[in-house]
């Protein structure tokens, strides 16, 4: 009736009858008829990619739709693989389904759900839409598994809803480049027998399993690879070479949690002057790898491959030598807090600015007179310096090591003793570490391109934390010999101060100056200068075990502290 | 003439009805779903009169870690109110000898959720009667993410405001400007340190 109404509106004005101010009426109802339009199209519910439900038999897709943002499934397609049962009597806004003796009410727009009288909190309340009802995809590992007899699992990630007694390992491929080379590395979880083969340009890789659950992260196409993906229907991914491709070497090697790591290195093709014609095709065969097993070392991949090509796959740098150099030339010492950031106060009214700037000053001293290290002060009097400035200021004077002073407070006077920590990744999650490694193709001065890595500002610290970790674990035993350390001397923690500096990088909680007896330690010279030599022994070894090891290409896994503040 | 105030006057309805439709009717008849829903106690509607147990987080005795304390709060189907519920248990003074790691007159502003996030929005007071130190502040701020996050499973990570703004820290630590999941680290494990006087297996019938 309105839209007619507006129609009528719009054919006065093409009778030019109406004035234009008629007009002008006509055309505004007509534009938020139009937009309510549009915005109804938008509530409603679209077709989205479906979930892949596997059992032991076969596999079959679960229709999903999305609806404002939500993916969703309706329960007439759960039906029939769950062996579910709608109940003939519905009540408005209320829907009963039955699996033998168990039962499922679904109540319209509440978040829980009750099953066999069970209350299960879903992620957004079932919808009910035109005589079908859809829930959120996490029904089903949430309610739908309570009543099932066999295992039910969903993982969200890869839209695999597992039924029965399936074998579906979780393989997170990450695909790394250093130079001409590459590396694809594979966590299998758990660890899953395995075998990598050549055929023609493909590499496959096959589980002996019923499905694969592959989490793909980093994947750009490069001169060695032009894509990695899953098999359809098959446990195996398949990576498709491309013609700078020469060989490979895969290697494997238990990791936590029952996982093993497959790594597999792609060499390019060597350029050969002795030879006019190129290499031969390797001879496709498979290469069985276990989790438990010994690692098959690379001279047993690429030279069996290729005779006669050892020289100039020899002469190609391993992919640990295009690590960085790691040099310790310049220390950044953050003095924390100062100005109107007074940070806490000691019962007889010691201020934590002051104590971090003193400390803060005679390490520098300390450092540049025994160490002859270049050293970056945040702060060289009692000024507000933001936390993100902190971290700039380091990143700005290329310092290599980054050290944030602190003292703690509690409401319990008898907190005691010194802390230090590194980020704590957890809460930037997996995506984020992985921005951190994000390879982009630039073009050079004089032609060509190289590949840099495009880090967030905010997430700079993410790509060193495993350092950090190491960094830090070497400060608190160099403190643990000369002050107090509270129970948990090393732990992780989302400072915020942390996040952007693009070194290794530590906070230390010199000791809790709430402690009246702490707050004493803290304002005396013998205490500070404890705290210093601990300091700066701490970075005299942490210098030198960096600058005497080969770094492994990526992140070092370094884990998170046990309880006793250790790292593994 | 007359003929013209004809069409004036149904002109004139008819962009009536249509204001009223747009922002009336429609709404009415088409109730929106799947908004982030801000909820509050006038809004709350509990399901039945059972309570729920609820594990809320205090200062252990040496003040190096956070305990799990169990209390019974009014349950709820809706878990935007529920949070609101077990929140603003946990702002409150707890019962002695335990010490509340949020400082006192913090308010809870508004409390809202989006897909698997939830906002809590905090007066001033969260900072302003800070004690300032490291641990203090994870204390408060995991406080609150593990009282929402432990006992409600629909949420997956808290995003914490201060006076209705996105903060970077409440006194210059932890990184708030992003949603925080879970983290039992700084909470204490019964089973490892039976020398805790609160562990979460005691209970406390509001």
């Amino acid at each position: 009736m309105l839209l007619m109404a507006i129609l009528s509106a719009n054919t006065c004005q093409v009778s030019k009858t109406l004035s234009p101010i008629r007009g002008m009426t006509g055309r505004l109802l007509v534009a938020c008829c139009l937009v309510w339009l549009a915005a109804g199209s938008a509530r409603g519910q679209t077709p989205d990619d479906p979930l892949t439900l596997v059992t032991p038999q076969d596999r079959r897709p679960l229709p999903t739709v999305r609806f404002d943002g939500r993916r969703l499934v309706a329960i007439s397609e759960l039906a029939t693989p769950f062996g579910l049962t709608i109940a003939d009597v519905r009540q408005p806004g209320r829907l009963t389904i039955t699996r033998d003796d168990r039962i499922i009410v679904l109540t319209a727009n509440e978040g829980l759900v009750s099953v066999s009288g069970q209350l299960v909190a879903l992620a957004s309340p079932p919808l009910e839409r035109d005589g079908d009802w859809y829930v959120p995809i996490d029904f089903i590992g949430r309610a739908l598994a309570l009543v099932q007899d066999e295992p039910l699992e969903l993982r969200p990630r890869s839209g695999l809803v597992l039924l029965g007694d399936v074998r579906v390992p979780q393989v997170v491929a990450r695909y790394q480049r250093a130079g001409r080379q590459s590396r694809l590395r594979l966590m299998i979880t758990p660890q899953t027998e395995h075998v990598v083969e050549q055929s023609d340009n493909r590499l496959l890789v096959t589980l002996d399993a019923d499905a694969l659950d592959l989490v793909l992260r980093d994947m750009r196409p490069d001169a060695l690879v032009a894509d990695i993906r899953a098999v359809d229907g098959q446990p195996a991914l398949v990576v498709e070479l491309r013609d700078g491709f020469g060989s490979f070497s895969a290697t494997t090697e238990p990791a936590l949690g029952g996982a093993v790591e497959l790594v597999i290195d792609l060499q390019p093709r060597p350029v050969s002057t002795t030879r006019a014609a190129p290499p031969p095709t390797p001879p496709p065969g498979p290469r069985r790898g276990a989790g438990a097993g010994p690692p098959a070392g690379p001279g047993t991949g690429p030279t069996a491959l290729i005779p006669g090509e050892t020289v100039g796959d020899a002469m190609l740098p391993l992919l640990a030598e295009l690590a960085p150099p790691r040099r310790i030339r310049a220390i950044a010492i953050d003095a924390g807090h100062g100005g109107n950031d007074v940070g806490t106060r000691g019962p007889d009214g010691a201020l934590e600015k002051d104590v971090t700037l003193a400390v803060a000053q005679r390490l520098r001293n300390r450092i540049e007179s025994e160490l002859g290290l270049r050293v970056v002060l945040t702060r060289t009097s009692d000024t507000e310096v933001s936390l993100d400035e902190r971290a700039a200021i380091a990143n700005n004077d290329r310092a290599d090591l980054f050290i944030s002073l602190h003292t703690n407070a509690s409401v319990r006077e008898t907190a005691i003793g010194a802390e230090v920590f590194y980020l704590r990744l957890a809460e930037y999650g997996e995506e984020a570490r992985e921005a951190g490694f994000t390879g982009q193709l630039v073009p050079t001065v004089g032609g060509g391109s190289r590949v840099l890595d495009i880090v967030p500002w905010e997430m700079a610290q993410l790509r060193h934390v495993d350092h950090s970790a190491r960094w830090a674990q070497t400060v608190a035993d160099e403190l643990s010999q000369r002050v107090p350390m509270s129970p948990r001397g090393l732990q992780e923690a989302p400072f915020r101060v942390l996040v952007g500096a693009n070194m290794p990088a530590v906070v230390v909680e010199m000791g809790f100056i709430s402690n009246p007896d702490q707050e004493a330690q803290l304002t005396s010279t013998t205490f500070q200068s404890a705290i210093v030599s601990g300091l700066l022994r701490g970075i005299i070894r942490y210098r030198d075990e960096v600058e005497s090891e080969t770094l492994p290409l990526g992140p070092v896994d370094a884990g998170a502290p046990d309880a006793s503040g250790r790292l593994p | 003439m007359k003929r013209d105030y004809w069409i004036y006057g149904g002109m004139g309805v008819v962009a009536l009805v249509g204001i009223w439709v747009l922002f009336v009717g429609l709404p009415r008849w088409y109730p929106s779903e799947g908004m982030p829903t801000e909820t509050s106690e006038a809004s709350g509607r509990a399901t039945d009169d059972e309570l729920v147990a609820a594990t809320l987080f205090y200062i252990s005795d040496d003040g190096m870690r956070l305990v799990g304390f169990e209390r019974r709060l009014v349950q709820h189907a809706d878990p935007a109110v529920q949070g609101r519920i077990i929140l603003e248990e946990q702002l409150a003074e707890p019962p002695a000898p335990l010490l509340s790691p949020i400082p006192p007159g913090t308010e809870l502003r508004a409390f809202y959720l989006s897909d698997q996030d939830a906002f809590v929005d905090l007066s001033a007071e969260v900072a302003l009667g800070h004690s300032g130190g490291s641990l203090e502040e994870l204390f408060t701020v995991y406080a609150i993410v593990n009282a929402v996050t432990a006992n409600i499973p629909a949420i997956n990570a808290v995003q914490i405001l201060v006076d209705g703004k996105e903060v970077d820290t409440l006194v210059g630590h932890v990184d708030l400007q992003h949603p925080l999941e879970l983290n039992m680290q700084w909470v204490a494990d019964p089973d490892a340190d039976a020398t805790q006087t609160s562990p979460v297996d005691q209970t406390d019938q509001l």
